[in-house]
């Protein structure tokens, strides 16, 4: 189990003391881990063009639909700001955790500062770290939240304040005795700038994002891989876009984990996404992703990305594909 | 400015319009527009200006704008050419003839009018049809034009006070005369009903004529203390009874003058407004009553913003008065160099139903559909939970 203090999964519904719940736990959760956590929302203010509300709907979908039951449920503890310093500097934890974020960087996050919000970014990024850690364990993991991929060492942008994504990588980096080597496939609509900065020269972790060239941001950073693609592409050619970089990117890379980011995003109904993939389209490519990585032994941790749309359960919905691709490929692989 | 710096700006003002827009979509024209004229409530025509060859086109707007409740239901985002023609003249003034599917045009150096006919589904060729002679043969100035729904078909216009006819479009034949004993250039032209028109003057007075009769119109002067060189611009509220019918008077030098029409000689209230102005083209003003949203003006061609005014809670002094809202969006997405002339906006229209929807032209051919958050109206509601 987990040596990380920080980590521990707890079962929603059980009051059983840790040590004896685990191997209850371990006997009964067979199936596939969901982390999720309700302290991934905060208030924001009406009409906020963030869709917050997405994260229990995501859940609720989930159980209503009978995909998983609550008995897989885990959920994480809030990040340290230990384990955030992996990846964010002192000065920036300090101001963010205390509220003396500046207007100006407050406005390119497109969310006010508020505890509220410093607290439910702490959460995802737990949130993730755990799903990074039981994938270890149990070889598929799902959030139901993450990808705050815009997110930089020393400042937030694009509704990303903590980058979860490089703080769960950091983390696996970290915490082993052998040398690890993480994969971050980024297939957010929008490029993942802040975790490919992050991870430039870092050769134990590689960045791949496949995303829209004029989406935000126009200012694009380097990852490992970029790939930019047009408007409108369809959902063909973007998953033969995607099958053509992963399988030799496993093969010549070999992580030992993988961090997937599902953003819905390029579905055709979002609200910023400039791509035209459907809800099909979304589920082969989580699908495609999930398996290709699976079928070669390697454990992949899954994040919702991003998706914006003012039907926040239509987009719950959107969201919840990739819940349900990973529970076909733990039904198909036997896990 | 670097690119990178350049993009980093662009995607600060993208980010905060996610914050002041309910919706903003761009599009960029080959070469600028002066003109914003409602075809349809999803066709905009839009005009070049230069001396020799320029397009017209019918512009539809991106269907998403239109989705309201199901906005993701539409993907079509951009704009799209649904006619197109050429006009070997510089177009200043395009006005559609309601009920029809006809415009007409002024090339802003003589009185005349050029008769065009928008093409429907069969045909994308916007074709002219013909020409309105100005009342004067000899003009400098362009003509302004005003039409309103009629069966056949009419249309306003004329350079100066003197020049003002009512014109049948398919007879050519005249209808009505405004006899004047000045001759006032002419900022705009503006129906306030079936048959009573306006008539703004540039020095800032107005005619009022019925095209009904032959009486002589009523005049009303400058608004009090205009200066010798200031330059108005006017517009109406439209689609009201004339009885409250409001009329706004915009000088060059910012100050805005709102008065009743019955009552044009006293001002209902005034400002001094913020208008920025760095350069001053005097083709480019233009000042308009939001049509839905009541109290709301809108100036545009002072700088590179298209500025929003709530005229509810101003008084009769003369007091500075800050916009409600701005939209920045042709200042930032210009890539300016020290040399070059600052973008301005060129032209600006409000959508006829959707209540905070407008569309504006700037310099640099860029154009703009946005809809934007009232201030005002969000800071009021209180925060709500977003949990479950």
């Amino acid at each position: 189990m987990s040596s990380c203090p920080n980590i521990r999964n707890t079962c929603i519904q059980s009051d059983l003391p840790a040590h004896l719940f685990l191997s209850q736990v371990r006997h009964e959760s067979t199936g596939l881990p969901i982390i999720h956590h309700s302290g991934y929302v905060c208030e924001l203010p009406t009409n906020h063009r963030f869709p917050m509300a997405k994260f229990p709907r995501v859940l609720h979908f989930l159980l209503q639909d009978q995909v998983i039951t609550d008995r897989q449920v885990w959920v994480p503890e809030i990040a340290s700001k230990d384990l955030l310093s992996g990846v964010h500097t002192e000065e920036y934890l300090s101001n963010f955790i205390n509220g003396k974020i500046d207007e100006r960087e407050q406005r390119r996050t497109g969310f006010p500062w508020s505890e509220g919000i410093v607290r439910r970014c702490r959460y995802e990024t737990g949130g993730t770290v755990l799903a990074a850690e039981v994938a270890l364990q149990r070889g598929l993991a799902c959030s139901t939240a993450g990808g705050t991929h815009h997110a930089f060492p020393g400042y937030g942008s694009g509704f990303c304040l903590l980058n979860d994504l490089a703080v769960a990588a950091k983390y696996t980096l970290s915490n082993s005795s052998t040398r690890r080597k993480v994969l971050i496939v980024d297939l957010d609509v929008h490029q993942g700038d802040g975790t490919a900065f992050i991870f430039k020269e870092e050769p134990s972790v590689f960045t791949f994002s496949v995303h829209c060239g004029k989406n935000f941001p126009l200012r694009k950073q380097q990852s490992d891989l970029d790939i930019s693609v047009e408007d409108g592409l369809e959902d063909k050619e973007y998953l033969s876009t995607v099958e053509q970089h992963l399988p030799w990117l496993l093969e010549s890379f070999r992580p030992d984990l993988v961090l997937y980011d599902a953003g819905v995003d390029p579905h055709w109904e979002d609200e910023l996404g400039r791509l035209r993939l459907t809800d099909e389209g979304l589920y082969q490519r989580d699908l495609y992703v999930m398996k290709t990585v699976v079928s070669k032994g390697v454990p992949v941790a899954t994040v919702i990305g991003g998706g914006y749309s003012r039907d926040i359960d239509k987009l719950a919905l959107r969201h919840s594909i990739v819940h349900r691709a990973a529970t076909q490929v733990w039904r198909e692989c036997g896990m | 400015m670097e690119d990178t710096e350049f993009d980093d700006i662009l995607d600060d003002w993208f980010i905060e319009s996610l914050k002041t827009y309910k919706d903003l979509h761009v599009y960029q024209l080959e070469h600028p527009t002066q003109v914003i004229e409602w075809t349809s409530g999803k066709t905009v025509c839009v005009a070049g200006y230069s001396l020799s060859k320029n397009e017209i086109l019918e512009l539809r707007l991106p269907l998403k704008l239109f989705a309201d409740e199901n906005k993701g239901l539409c993907a079509e985002r951009d704009f799209k050419v649904a006619h197109g023609g050429f006009s070997d003249r510089p177009v200043r003034c395009l006005k559609h003839i309601p009920g029809t599917r006809c415009v007409v045009t002024n090339d802003g150096l003589s009185s005349n009018l050029q008769v065009w006919d928008l093409g429907g589904d069969d045909c994308d060729v916007i074709r002219r049809t013909g020409s309105v002679a100005g009342r004067r043969t000899v003009s400098e100035r362009g003509s302004r034009v005003a039409a309103r729904l009629s069966s056949p078909p009419q249309v306003l216009h004329g350079a100066q006070s003197s020049d003002v006819q009512l014109t049948e479009l398919n007879s050519g034949r005249a209808l009505y005369k405004l006899e004047t004993d000045s001759a006032d250039p002419l900022s705009s032209l503006h129906f306030v009903s079936d048959t009573v028109f306006l008539a703004g003057c540039c020095n800032g007075s107005v005619y009022i004529g019925d095209t009904r009769t032959s009486a002589a119109p009523q005049l009303s002067p400058p608004p009090a203390s205009s200066g010798d060189s200031d330059l108005w611009w006017t517009d109406t509220s439209a689609g009201q009874h004339p009885s409250n019918c409001r009329v706004v008077r915009l000088s060059s030098s910012g100050r805005a003058v709102v008065s009743d029409l019955r009552s044009l000689g006293g001002a209902v209230c005034q400002a001094q407004l913020d208008v920025q102005a760095r350069c001053c083209n005097l083709d480019d003003v233009s000042v308009s009553w939001a049509p839905t949203i009541s109290d709301c003006i809108s100036v545009s061609g002072f700088s590179g913003v298209v500025q929003i005014y709530n005229t509810c809670g101003w008084s009769t002094e003369l007091q500075e008065r800050q916009p409600l809202f701005q939209h920045r969006g042709h200042v930032v997405s210009s890539q300016q160099t020290d040399d070059s002339i600052p973008v301005f906006t060129t032209a600006h229209s409000w959508h006829p139903e959707l209540p905070r929807t407008l569309l504006s032209a700037a310099s640099d051919g860029s154009v703009h559909v946005w809809d934007w958050v009232d201030p005002e109206q969000s800071a009021a509601d209180s925060p709500t939970s977003r949990t479950e």
